[in-house]
């Protein structure tokens, strides 16, 4: 069943545990048949060449296009996005948050030490940065208000991530998934995934959800209950049941991207 | 010929390996150590040479020098929190990563954490850093207690890892080690990992094992040494077998060379 919520909910944990006595068995025998056809669909693809480098897909390379521009990938856009995570892994582990902005430079520093984007953040000038501040504190309002406190039988796990090999290591499937809760350790679904963005959704945040949702039943080899996404611009989650038409949609996708980038060679 | 056995990261896949562990012990003997012993003392050393699985990994190339962060204070925290949920069920994960994170602040708060110790650095982060700490902890807590709650034998979160000296060679090896499985008389290591294995999975998993069965007092080693990468849902095994005990003690003699060679080239 694919529920799509009009509007967010009072609470976003609340949305993801559904009814817990309506969830499915776990499905833990599709993983080997997705696995074979994306191994098909990539000979039918690249057939025995070898690429001079893996071919690498990334959730972004589902979220847009190519060709086309999407804002939240100019340098302010990812270094908002990445500020934010900090602030959904802060919540996650149930520190509070007072002065969003600070909070969120503070653990990202600490997470890399250095990097470009944060070399990048430290060069914006007063203007900037105090733009680039209300921002990210209005993101993480909405953020803040969606989720309440996180169960803590639900063991959440943020920025999970995971890589799949396939075609003998000439295609890698990689992903992280901000937030992650629930057990695969029960006789029903229990997995529940979340991509938080700070852009409103569009097609390409359904596509992401399946990726997800994909590489977690690849990695596990159990297919997990539910793929979500919540929009810090607009405070919209869509959430989908994951099922197996479902998944096969995604190695469809995920096949055209290969194609693409096989062509791109 | 030595053995390296690839799965998917599956309860039934790490159980299937745990089961058919080989049921003959091998033991490493005091000829064995000492013959390790002439092979680092052949290797001369200005100062104290530390060698684990991961200089082994990396050919003995060196890395970049240890630093506290997040992700270097996750296993120690995380194994511990681990180790407190298996004492206490009733308290959660997130409780118990929170719980070792303030007993580790109030060592260092009582000043009985050394400069440079995890409890130490703790101590000098912010509240953001903090958080992040325990996130990352958090991560590996639940990697590896998934990974535990579906094992059909009996499990511990080991309190240390393994260390040996090497008797006047200067040389200290550490094995890490993040679940002890026991099967009747003999154990199975369990290690965690993140990423991928690279080539050298198989060699790294054999100093562990090797460094292992050094530690042990009678020298025995673990049935099979499994390591486990839950990110790439795939789980890689040696055997303790004598010739996997074997490699495992040249490959960390000859990181000890190269780590030689490369000082040399340096100083020259």
């Amino acid at each position: 069943m694919t529920s799509l919520l009009p509007s967010s909910p009072v609470n976003v944990v609340d949305a993801l545990r559904g009814d817990r006595y309506a969830r499915p068995l776990a499905n833990t025998t599709s993983a080997s048949g997705l696995r074979a056809q994306l191994e098909d669909g990539i000979y039918h693809v690249i057939g025995k060449n070898n690429p001079a480098a893996p071919l690498i897909v990334r959730a972004s390379s589902l979220r847009q296009p190519v060709r086309s521009t999407d804002l939240s990938l100019s340098a302010t856009g990812r270094i908002r996005g990445v500020l934010i995570n900090q602030l959904l892994r802060l919540h996650c582990v149930g520190i509070s948050i007072d002065h969003a902005f600070e909070e969120a430079v503070e653990a990202w520093r600490g997470e890399v030490g250095e990097n470009d984007l944060l070399e990048r953040l430290e060069q914006l000038d007063d203007d900037e940065r105090a733009r680039l501040a209300t921002d990210v504190t209005a993101h993480a309002v909405t953020l803040m208000r969606a989720f309440g406190p996180l169960p803590k039988r639900w063991t959440p796990r943020s920025t999970v991530r995971a890589t799949q090999r396939l075609a003998a290591g000439n295609v890698i499937l990689r992903d992280v998934i901000d937030l992650m809760m629930g057990t695969n350790n029960a006789d029903a679904a229990a997995v529940v995934l979340l991509d938080v963005t700070t852009s409103p959704l569009g097609e390409g945040a359904e596509r992401t959800m399946r990726y997800h949702a994909l590489v977690e039943t690849l990695r596990t080899s159990i297919v997990p209950l539910r793929s979500s996404t919540f929009s810090t611009a607009t405070g919209d989650l869509w959430t989908v049941d994951v099922d197996h038409e479902l998944l096969t949609r995604s190695c469809d996708e995920v096949l055209a991207v290969i194609e693409e980038l096989w062509k791109n060679q | 010929m030595t053995t390296l056995l690839h799965r998917r990261h599956t309860s039934d896949q790490l159980n299937e390996l745990i089961g058919t562990a080989p049921a003959e012990l091998v033991a490493l003997t005091d000829d064995h150590r000492r013959s390790l012993t002439a092979r680092f003392r052949a290797v001369p050393n200005t100062e104290h040479r530390r060698l684990d699985a991961w200089s082994v990994e990396r050919a003995g190339q060196p890395s970049s020098p240890f630093r506290w962060s997040p992700n270097t204070a996750r296993r120690s925290i995380g194994n511990a929190s681990l180790r407190r949920v298996d004492l206490k069920p009733e308290v959660s994960l997130t409780e118990a990563v929170h719980l070792e994170i303030d007993d580790l602040l109030l060592r260092a708060i009582s000043q009985y954490a050394r400069a440079g110790s995890l409890a130490h650095w703790l101590a000098g982060l912010t509240q953001p850093v903090l958080g992040l700490v325990s996130a990352e902890a958090m991560n590996w807590a639940t990697q590896l207690f998934e990974a535990a709650q579906g094992l059909a034998n009996p499990w511990r979160v080991p309190a240390c890892d393994a260390y040996y000296d090497v008797a006047t060679a200067r040389t200290t090896l550490r094995g890490r080690r993040d679940l002890i499985v026991s099967r009747d008389e003999s154990r199975i290591i369990i290690r965690l990992r993140a990423g991928a294995p690279g080539k050298s999975a198989g060699p790294g998993l054999r100093a562990d094992m090797t460094i292992d069965a050094l530690n042990h007092v009678e020298g025995v080693a673990p049935s099979r040494f499994i390591g486990l990468w839950p990110e790439a849902g795939v789980v890689l095994s040696v055997d303790g077998t004598m010739v996997d005990l074997r490699a495992g003690a040249r490959d960390l003699v000859r990181t000890a060379v190269v780590q030689r060679r490369s000082r040399l080239a340096v100083a020259a």
